[in-house]
């Protein structure tokens, strides 16, 4: 008889102790499938949406930089303006690439149109736009002509309308970003010439009208040249031109991230504890059915087996009921947070992009391990002693 | 087995009936105000209703499980199960809907929600249907 068959047999033999073994290690698996797709989650959702923006630094106006932050995590619509020749003195600082204006507008409150109640509107320059313009290109193959938009992945047009009414004006819906998890996929983006048509028309066409001061822009999004330092030259921007603040894009979402780092600390300290306290229940349900079964052991040393084979039936068992235990664990998790993924990304506030299948498989590997690891070292001492134990001495008892 | 079957069974019709009252958009105060001033639920407020018309009956099947033993029973009431759980999910995926708008918590919460019920509700009586057509007359 081979050292699986008699593992099988021992599972099925003892459902208790089997049934304890693999809640056990199901709860940790699960445990740590959950929390790190929670936090890789956020990250992955940060990092989408800081490739989409697409800017070195982001330059606002003083006092802003939070509620720029808000705006692209949350698409919590802003107000902010300054004046247009911020755009010039930016792009004449050195080491600067290209430097586009973008306006920040929002919709009326509750305006039927809209996946929030107030939707984030962001007007972007095509002549100069890194941002939008070249996904568009890639995908539609052109710009947005006037009246055109382009939405993130929430905006949507009502059932039975061929048009997204804004301010009383029709515009056009040509297309959906991809999801990022953050704000961005709430926001609608439009050229300068449909937002002055829209602010042109809305007071006959609105309740209230879009006014977009004039000679105004919210912020300027800046590329800085290959091989110059992007800190250095915020830093220029930042002594050269009064009123503004640069944001370096490594260090935007700066206080979300922390947030992160407190939130994954708890979340290790959690793990942690669930870890030992699994750990020392497997080891005490496999001490006490190891004690049970230490006749059953003696005869099979009896019979010839060696202390070795002995220990390796047992770590055979565990290691099976690790492995079950562990798949169903990352399977529960991953499926629970797939299906409730919106819900989660808006209970915790946190944005939330589902890994690639390639880092959701290495999480897999890895919570198979932690499994594998967890049930080695709870049965390895109780495994050892029944393995070493005088056959004669057991059988007699 | 099936005395247990028949346990879950209720349990997930009583969270059928009850999960929408929770987190359809009227439960957030979210209603659709007409022309003439009046609100008036959103749709996804009628696919928790039609969720009790599904769990009500559910419910009878998961009571008349645990107190059946004849194997044609068991295999009526597990193919009822199968229909009804695929009626809970077919209300708010497509029958009636949910509302449109992907952030509203009739799309985030209750949808899924109802889904994984309905999935659970017909996978344990695909089980239960298979398991009566193998088991032998229990009476």
């Amino acid at each position: 008889m081979n050292v699986f068959r008699i593992a099988l047999r021992n599972i099925r033999g003892n459902a208790v102790k089997s049934l304890t073994v693999f809640m056990c290690v199901l709860g940790v698996a699960a445990f740590f499938v959950a929390t790190t797709l929670i936090v890789r989650g956020a990250q992955n959702s940060l990092e989408r949406g800081l490739e989409r923006l697409g800017a070195d630094i982001l330059v606002v106006p003083t006092g802003a930089e939070n509620k720029m932050e808000s705006a692209i995590l949350m698409g919590t619509p802003i107000k902010l303006w300054m004046p247009k020749q911020n755009l010039e003195k930016v792009s004449q600082i050195e080491g600067v690439s290209q430097a586009t204006p973008q306006i920040y507008l929002q919709s009326l409150f509750g305006a039927p149109c809209c996946a929030v109640n107030e939707m984030f509107m962001v007007v972007f320059d095509p002549e100069t736009d890194f941002s939008v313009t070249p996904w568009l290109n890639q995908h539609m193959g052109r710009g947005l002509a006037k009246g055109e938009v382009i939405g993130g992945t929430h905006i949507f047009l009502l059932e039975g309308e061929e048009y997204l009414k804004l301010y009383g004006y029709n515009l056009d819906l040509i297309g959906t970003l991809e999801p990022t998890g953050i704000g961005i996929d709430a926001t609608l983006f439009m050229t300068m010439e449909t937002a002055q048509e829209l602010a042109k028309y809305s007071p006959q066409t609105a309740i209230l009208p879009l006014e977009i001061p004039k000679d105004s822009i919210s912020s300027v999004m800046v590329k800085v040249k290959p091989g110059v330092n992007p800190h250095a030259v915020s830093v220029q921007i930042e002594r050269e031109i009064g009123g503004v603040v640069p944001i370096e894009s490594p260090n935007l979402f700066g206080a979300f991230r922390q947030q992160m780092l407190g939130l994954l600390g708890v979340f290790i300290v959690m793990l942690g504890l669930a870890y030992i306290v699994s750990a020392v229940l497997i080891g005490l349900v496999f001490s006490m059915a190891a004690h049970e079964r230490r006749r059953e052991m003696a005869v099979l040393r009896a019979t010839g087996a060696t202390p070795f084979f002995i220990f390796r039936t047992l770590w055979t068992e565990a290691a099976l009921l690790a492995v079950a235990g562990g798949a169903a664990g990352v399977a529960l998790s991953s499926i629970t947070i797939y299906i409730f993924r919106d819900y989660l990304a808006g209970t915790l506030g946190t944005p939330f992009l589902f890994p690639s299948f390639g880092s959701f498989m290495g999480l897999f590997v890895l919570a198979l391990a932690l499994s594998l690891a967890t049930v080695s070292i709870a049965v390895v001492v109780p495994a050892y002693r029944i393995s070493r134990q005088e056959p004669a001495l057991a059988m007699k008892e | 087995m099936f005395k247990v079957f028949g346990v879950v069974l209720v349990v997930l019709a009583i969270a059928l009936a009850v999960v929408p009252t929770f987190t359809d958009c009227q439960s957030q105060g979210k209603m659709i105000t007409l022309a003439n001033g009046k609100t008036t639920p959103m749709k996804c407020h009628w696919t928790g209703i039609a969720e009790i018309g599904v769990a009500v009956p559910l419910a009878v099947v998961g009571g008349m499980m645990t107190l059946s033993r004849r194997r044609n029973n068991l295999t009526n009431l597990s193919v009822l199960g199968v229909v009804l759980g695929g009626l809970a999910i077919a209300f708010p995926a497509g029958l009636i809907g949910v509302c449109q708008t992907p952030t509203m918590s009739c799309v985030t919460a209750m949808k899924p929600a109802l889904v994984s019920l309905g999935s659970l509700t017909a996978g344990i009586s695909v089980i239960g249907l298979v398991m009566s057509r193998k088991a032998k007359e229990l009476s």
